[in-house]
């Protein structure tokens, strides 16, 4: 089963959740982690372990072969990205940071073999295990890379492959179409937010994300003490979405977060330790 | 000057800070403030805005439409790097949500089924906050390419500069180092990255270290809710060990949310808060740059 952990604003506490929540749950089931945020991965550092078994995620590109191209330029009128150039009679060439590495020059090119196949480096994934019960797959953008989507995918691809009973995405913040690619076909949606009005607003963006997701979500209002919760009954009643817990600020959860510990392990009788329990079990009933 | 607030990670209190500086350098400058978060824009909450002179479509995406006369091949499932195209009850369908528009769908169809189309990735909203003018952008929420709003946000501020309608340039930067904080970084005079002392928010600033580097962008830190662990130095260290000025440590301080809940930016809400007190000298600092 799939569950992710997102929320639109960023720093509401998502990686927080989802590596408590990853622990809770693997008491009981064995359970895979899946960090696919991407830009900026924390949780190997909630969870105080090392990457390991690196893994290169790669795009195509094109790799022209001159003696072959007629210099027709239909592929540089194809590349929607506007990644591959060409000044007047000369022969196109490649921005590579530019390119998506979608093919679709490969395939317009009315000569075979004049663009062949290359690849090049976006991104990384890794896989290290926890313990007998918990893994944790990581993507990791490439720094100066622009998309993060491929390597969400990659992650994703990895991540599914390890036969498990739940898969537990943690997102990016923001609702791009990155987020969706980490969010879709889920079973269980968790959107963190806090109460704050940017936390209000950026909950209302990714309710209308889920809503196209046609996914409804539990919604875990993290820091609920620092403002009014009101308003996210009233985005979770429009939404139709239900607030599964209230997190207020809790010492513990600082204090494990810097030593590198999901609160779990390290105040497993704490209040917080429970709120996490409560929510594993909710998730449990729909197992 | 084009002067950038970023982060790596979220929620460390890039707005809340950016919003600040607003407040106080605009009583001596013209300042043009840049909310670049397309995906969380959160700008003009701390700003006070609450109406837009102008919202406009914004469509630079593009995106896939299966026509009738598809005959559900699959090799566009197959093609697609997006992982877009599903099949369903034998009938191929694209998500939307997840499409680019790359044409690679299109390309490969042997029997022409495959429209590509020009559709919505956005609104860019402009309005005057009482700090001077503001532009913020909203991308259609599963829409691609949010670092294409940015863009187009920056060169709506730098015509304000052309036009002496402002001096300097704000950029309030979304969290992460993906495309919509590389639009926002090419080019800026100054990033100052924002950290809070704990281990992922200097993993995050690193990563952010390096994107200003890559860039060539001259790099400078604030520490944001110092003293929330006060026995955790990796931010102190990394600072040192790469040569990176701190110019500001802002406390912790509980007040911040209400000022959020106030609209109002800290500075004004709270003004003789120790965190207040940074910020503003901070201000100072920049002041000289500027």
């Amino acid at each position: 089963m799939k569950i992710t952990v997102t929320g639109g604003k960023g720093g509401t506490g998502k990686s927080t959740v989802a590596t408590n929540l990853a622990w809770a749950l693997s008491q009981k089931h064995h359970v895979v982690l899946v960090d696919a945020d991407v830009e900026c991965p924390d949780d190997h550092i909630l969870l105080n372990t090392q990457l390991r078994k690196e893994e290169e995620v790669k795009l195509f590109k094109p790799k022209f072969d001159y003696e072959k191209c007629t210099a027709c330029g239909i592929c540089v009128q194809s590349c929607s990205e506007s990644a591959l150039v060409k000044f007047k009679e000369g022969y196109p060439f490649l921005m590579p940071t530019l390119c998506s590495g979608c093919f679709t020059c490969k395939l317009v090119c009315p000569v075979k073999g004049a663009i062949m196949d290359d690849s090049r480096r976006v991104g990384y994934t890794y896989h290290v295990k926890i313990n007998d019960n918990l893994e944790l797959v990581t993507g990791m953008l490439a720094e100066g890379e622009e998309r993060s989507y491929p390597t969400v995918l990659a992650v994703r691809r990895r991540a599914m492959k390890i036969t498990s009973s739940i898969h537990l995405f943690d997102t990016m913040p923001g609702t791009g179409n990155h987020v969706a690619a980490a969010i879709e076909n889920s079973k269980i949606v968790l959107a963190v937010s806090e109460p704050t009005p940017l936390g209000e607003h950026d909950l209302e963006m990714i309710m209308n994300l889920l809503d196209k997701l046609k996914l409804k979500a539990w919604i875990v209002v993290n820091r609920s003490n620092i403002g009014n919760t009101d308003k996210h009954y009233k985005i979770a009643k429009k939404y139709g979405a239900e607030i599964i817990a209230e997190i207020p600020m809790y010492d513990e959860i600082m204090k494990s977060y810097v030593a590198g510990e999901p609160v779990m392990k390290r105040y497993p009788n704490s209040k917080i330790a429970r709120v996490f329990e409560d929510i594993a079990k909710r998730i449990e009933e729909v197992l | 000057m084009e002067l950038l607030i970023a982060s790596g990670k979220g929620g460390v209190g890039k707005s809340t800070v950016t919003g600040s500086l607003i407040s106080i350098l605009s009583k001596s400058h013209k300042i043009a403030a840049v909310d670049a978060d397309a995906e969380a824009p959160n700008l003009h909450l701390i700003l006070g805005t609450r109406e837009w002179d102008r919202v406009t479509e914004f469509s630079a995406a593009k995106t896939a439409y299966i026509k009738e006369n598809c005959t559900n091949c699959g090799l566009c499932r197959d093609i697609c790097v997006y992982e877009a195209i599903y099949k369903k009850n034998k009938i191929h369908h694209i998500k939307q949500y997840l499409c680019e528009g790359c044409g690679a769908c299109k390309a490969i169809c042997p029997v022409d089924a495959i429209e590509i189309i020009d559709t919505i990735s956005g609104w860019l909203k402009v309005g005057n906050t009482k700090y001077g003018p503001l532009v913020s952008a909203e991308l259609d929420v599963g829409k691609p390419n949010s670092g294409k709003l940015v863009t187009e946000e920056r060169n709506i501020a730098r015509e304000w500069v052309k036009k002496g309608k402002a001096e300097h340039i704000i950029i309030d930067a979304a969290a992460g180092i993906g495309c919509q904080v590389i639009a926002s970084i090419s080019g800026v005079n100054l990033a100052i990255l924002i950290a809070e002392p704990t281990p992922s928010s200097v993993s995050d600033l690193q990563r952010m270290y390096h994107l200003s580097k890559h860039f060539g962008v001259n790099t400078k830190i604030i520490i944001n809710k110092g003293g929330i662990n006060p026995h955790y130095h990796g931010l102190e260290n990394f600072a040192k060990e790469n040569h990176i000025e701190i110019i500001g440590t802002i406390p912790y301080d509980s007040r911040v949310p209400k000022a959020l809940t106030s609209l109002k930016p800290l500075v004004e809400f709270a003004p003789e808060s120790n965190a207040s007190v940074a910020i503003k000298n901070i201000a100072k600092k920049i002041e000289e740059w500027l």
